[in-house]
């Protein structure tokens, strides 16, 4: 018999789809039976009074839960969101339910040896319920009491060689695609990267001092599985300045229907035989692809590698060799001033070991500029905006190339500086006089 | 319950405390045959839907099987999924960025009986407990927010609508029918933690009340300048207020027409809480993407300025997801994402496929982006 | 600047605020201490190991007071 009735909930539990509900049941029924005698520290039914509160939310279309910014784990600013519910004496196992958010691997492969190891913790010391994953990439712990946060860091750091994820005004959780572990687009490799900068800057990770947010996201290809480029401060998404590399013979495959276009992705519907003129060619948006004597032609230099031919023919058409990434700044989501894209600021940078020209040119100049100019609460996006995009390239000494925009300013309101101009500001009205009467 | 002590010490939380030591390294958890080609892949193939294989360089293969799951999850339901790749998959599973579980086999004999396993097991209210699917021109997994299960400003649930949408579209995550592939995705308020503002189809939490003023306690519980400076439009400012028993406090006043119901007052003062349950709701917006490919990435468009909190099952809200995604398969190109559709046939036009009613708060009047918003071109289309 | 001088000048200014509000931004921080954000930052650091100083997050965005004053603590029944 469950502690709350949940009519609601129940509701919940039909349909095909995975059904959340039925999952904290059986969890909480397991807790309750705790056949493997687990020594729990937070209360036993803290997952009945989650449905409980939850099922109150449902009748009510009201939240019951209330922040709580005090909570954490001693010197780091982040990892840890306070939560408390506003009915404790009704729901005492939820009264405290803060988050930890625990800094998941890249790729977000797991052992299950190590996936063990963290459910054993979280069953010990929290609710055993879990967020895999929170939006920004970490492993989320869902709901500990307060005296339990430094009890579960501590074996986190101690037993599993693993550390919280970010928070508050900290560099974020950086998140990378599947990259080359098993996609055949990536042109870098977005683990090694992103592994990199995450240990690097371990400091602004976990100790708040800059004005707001900053969020790192990497994507092996522009196809963008990780969104770096709707949601990262700094948005690194891999690219290739040479040649795609033509399979003719595959070419022939595909058109003679040997091979499913696009990897397959549309078998579910009869779409007639496939058809490279409408269906490549016809979409290239640069329209830099023929057909000659009977092979595919690509003009490489018009070409924008916006991946539809590569993502179309796999087997046929591949990346480049010649590769790095392009980095994009100032993607946020629409809070205040309206949602931000990623603008282009660097077109093309090699990626290689130990990425000192990424670090020393692209991210230091920048966090330096923005942790001194920007405004509380002020992402990165919008001091740009704030600034100017020349503002950004003087701080990081780039030179300005038609890259840089989709289309030169659209007025002619320069705000040239004086010492652009021949002869500087300081003229002599007299002089002036002698030629322009009063 | 005992307290068991990890070895920390409270009285001096810095002895031999280990810091900054970041995640665990992802090669430690690369399956073998993924280990041996990264870097070397040559292409990739969906065999059926849900279930991929990669051909590397070397003439290795890796078939993935991909299932959808909620992304609130039970150590339980991880321990399963430990089980089933300690069984099939040498002990290594990976989870995608759309909270789907991948499960790799490096032997197509393999592949059939980890399908079997993973569709065989449902939970006892009946749903699947790993359902096959999410790959290609479908839907897949939705990514979301915390909602009422967690969160202090939500204006809906997350997993709730999660699970009543993804049952209404559950077809289309295991069929790749499409023009495209779909990307819905859900964030509980404006704040967007799930930046949801480029998917083919957002369902936005929305609060349409300005915070409540609890003035007896405001001042006891809340330091007032940092609820003022909290309120992104300035909105907030100090007042004195007189209580019914006619004694004088300091409070704050809210410009009601100023207010974006962002709830960001509430997280600095509980005593301004805004949640309301008629003022509550769900906005759709539609058409955004972040691929670069074909046409560039896209901030989704509002095309339902309000739906009501309908717990346990939202049917507006699916119900106009439904009727959104039928138009865009019946009338969409092949490899057209729903906002180059829209685009193609004009938003005028979309409206009208879709059913969808246009009103007034579908105009923008947000600050300076909104004027280019507006139509500055004799070119439209009539609809009836 | 030097720490001890940076911690009494901190102390001091937070104090003087107090009346109006215990939690300020890392910038307002680095504009008392009249230092750089980076060398803010170092100061500021050891001020919360040491104690001096406490993290307040509200999730989003991180504040930084002195541990016990302030009103946050009583509403978030953490008080120590």
């Amino acid at each position: 018999m469950a502690k709350h009735a949940t009519p609601l909930l129940d509701q919940l539990e039909s349909g095909p789809w995975p059904s959340f509900v039925s999952d904290l049941k059986a969890q909480a029924a397991k807790r309750a039976k705790n056949a493997e005698n687990i020594e729990f520290q937070i209360p036993t039914d803290v997952v009945e009074d989650l449905l409980g509160i939850l099922e109150l939310s449902f009748k009510h279309g009201r939240t019951h839960w209330k922040h709580g910014g005090i909570v954490g784990v001693f010197g780091y600013g982040g990892g840890v969101i306070g939560r408390y519910c506003d009915q404790p004496e009704e729901f005492p196992g939820v009264a405290h339910f803060h988050t930890m958010r625990v800094a998941q691997p890249g790729g977000k492969f797991y052992s299950t040896e190590y996936l063990r190891q963290i459910c054993d913790l979280w069953d010990m010391r929290g609710s055993g319920i879990t967020n895999m994953h929170g939006s920004t990439g970490d492993i989320i712990f869902l709901g500990t009491t307060t005296p339990q946060l430094e009890e579960v860091f501590f074996e986190l750091t101690h037993n599993l060689n693993q550390d919280l994820g970010g928070s508050g005004s900290n560099l974020r959780t950086p998140a990378d695609c599947i990259g080359e572990a098993r996609c055949e687009y990536a042109c870098y490799d977005t683990q090694a990267l992103c592994y990199d900068l995450t240990n690097e800057y371990q400091d602004e990770l976990h100790r708040p001092a800059f004005p707001y947010k900053f969020k790192f996201k990497f994507d092996g290809c522009p196809n963008c599985c990780v969104a770096s480029i709707a949601r990262a401060d700094l948005s690194f998404i891999g690219t290739w300045r040479d040649n795609i590399r033509i399979d003719q013979e595959a070419v022939q495959a595909y058109i003679g229907g040997e091979i499913a276009p696009n990897g397959g992705a549309h078998s579910g519907r009869d779409w007639g035989k496939f058809d490279i003129q409408a269906e490549v060619i016809g979409r290239c948006p640069t329209q830099c692809m023929w057909m000659e004597d009977g092979k595919l032609k690509i003009d490489d230099r018009e070409c924008t590698r916006c991946m539809h031919c590569i993502n179309v023919m796999p087997r046929a058409l591949r990346i480049g060799n010649d590769r790095g990434c392009s980095i994009f700044a100032g993607a946020k989501a629409p809070i205040l001033d309206g949602a931000q894209m990623g603008s282009l600021v660097v077109p093309f940078i090699k990626v290689e070991e130990p990425y000192s020209e990424i670090k020393e040119t692209v991210i230091e100049p920048i966090w330096d500029w923005w942790m001194e100019e920007g405004k509380n609460r002020e992402r990165l996006g919008e001091l740009m905006k704030r600034q100017g995009f020349q503002k950004m390239l003087e701080v990081m000494d780039l030179k300005p190339v038609p890259q840089h925009v989709q289309e030169p300013r659209h007025n002619p309101y320069i705000f040239w500086k004086e010492d652009e101009v021949d002869g500087g500001w300081e003229r002599d009205i007299n002089e002036f006089r002698k030629y322009h009467k009063r | 319950m005992a307290f068991v002590s990890s070895g920390y010490d409270p009285s001096k939380p810095m002895e031999n405390r280990i810091t900054d030591i970041g995640p665990r390294k992802y090669d430690e958890f690369y399956p073998p045959v993924i280990a041996k080609n990264k870097g070397k892949w040559l292409y990739h193939e969906i065999l059926q839907p849900g279930v991929l294989v990669h051909v590397a360089e070397s003439g290795d293969e890796v078939y993935t099987v991909r299932v959808g799951g909620a992304r609130l999850m039970s150590t339980s339901l991880i321990r399963e999924i430990c089980e089933i790749a300690d069984k099939h998959c040498g002990g290594y599973v990976r989870w995608t960025t759309r909270n789907n579980v991948e499960f790799m086999v490096a032997d197509k004999a393999k592949v059939q009986p980890l399908i079997d396993d993973l569709s065989g097991r449902k939970f006892d209210g009946g749903s699947f407990k790993f359902p096959v699917g999410g790959t290609g021109a479908g839907v897949t997994n939705i990514v979301h927010t915390q909602g009422w299960i967690h969160c202090h400003t939500p204006a809906t649930d997350a997993s709730g609508p999660v699970k009543a949408t993804m049952d209404v579209l559950f077809e289309d995550f295991q069929k790749m029918r499409l023009p495209a592939q779909v990307r819905v995705s859900l964030a509980c308020c404006l704040n967007m933690c799930g930046a949801v503002h480029c998917s083919d189809i957002a369902i936005l939490g929305y609060h349409r009340k300005p915070p409540m003023l609890d003035h007896e306690y405001l001042d006891k519980m809340c330091e007032i300048p940092l609820a003022i400076a909290a309120c992104p439009t300035a909105a907030i400012k100090p007042a004195k207020v007189t209580l019914p028993d006619g004694k004088e406090v300091k409070s704050v006043a809210v410009n009601n027409d100023r207010c974006m119901f962002c709830g960001n007052c509430y997280t600095m003062c509980p005593s301004m809480p805004l949640a309301d349950t008629e003022g509550d709701g769900i906005v759709l917006m539609v058409g955004g993407k972040v691929s670069n490919r074909i046409s560039a990435p896209k901030f989704s468009k509002v095309v339902v300025a309000f739906l009501p909190n309908e717990a346990p099952r939202w049917p507006s809200t699916t119900s106009a997801i439904k009727k959104i995604i039928e138009a865009y398969s019946a009338g969409a190109k092949k490899y057209e994402r729903v906002g180059e559709w829209a685009e193609r046939i004009g938003w005028e036009r979309f409206f009208e496929k879709c059913e969808l009613e246009f009103t007034h708060h579908l105009i923008d009047d947000f600050r300076d982006p909104a004027y280019y918003t507006w139509r500055q071109t004799s070119q439209f289309k009539f609809t009836d | 600047m030097e720490y001890e001088e940076a911690k009494q000048k901190l102390v001091e200014e937070l104090t003087k605020k107090l009346k109006s509000k215990s939690k300020f931004y890392f910038n307002d921080l680095a504009n008392i201490l009249g230092e750089k954000p980076r060398d803010a930052k170092k100061l500021i650091n050891r001020m919360v190991t040491d104690g001096v100083l406490e993290y307040w997050s509200s999730g989003s965005t991180s504040m930084y007071g002195m541990p016990g004053t302030g009103k946050q603590a009583a509403a978030e029944h953490e008080e120590k």
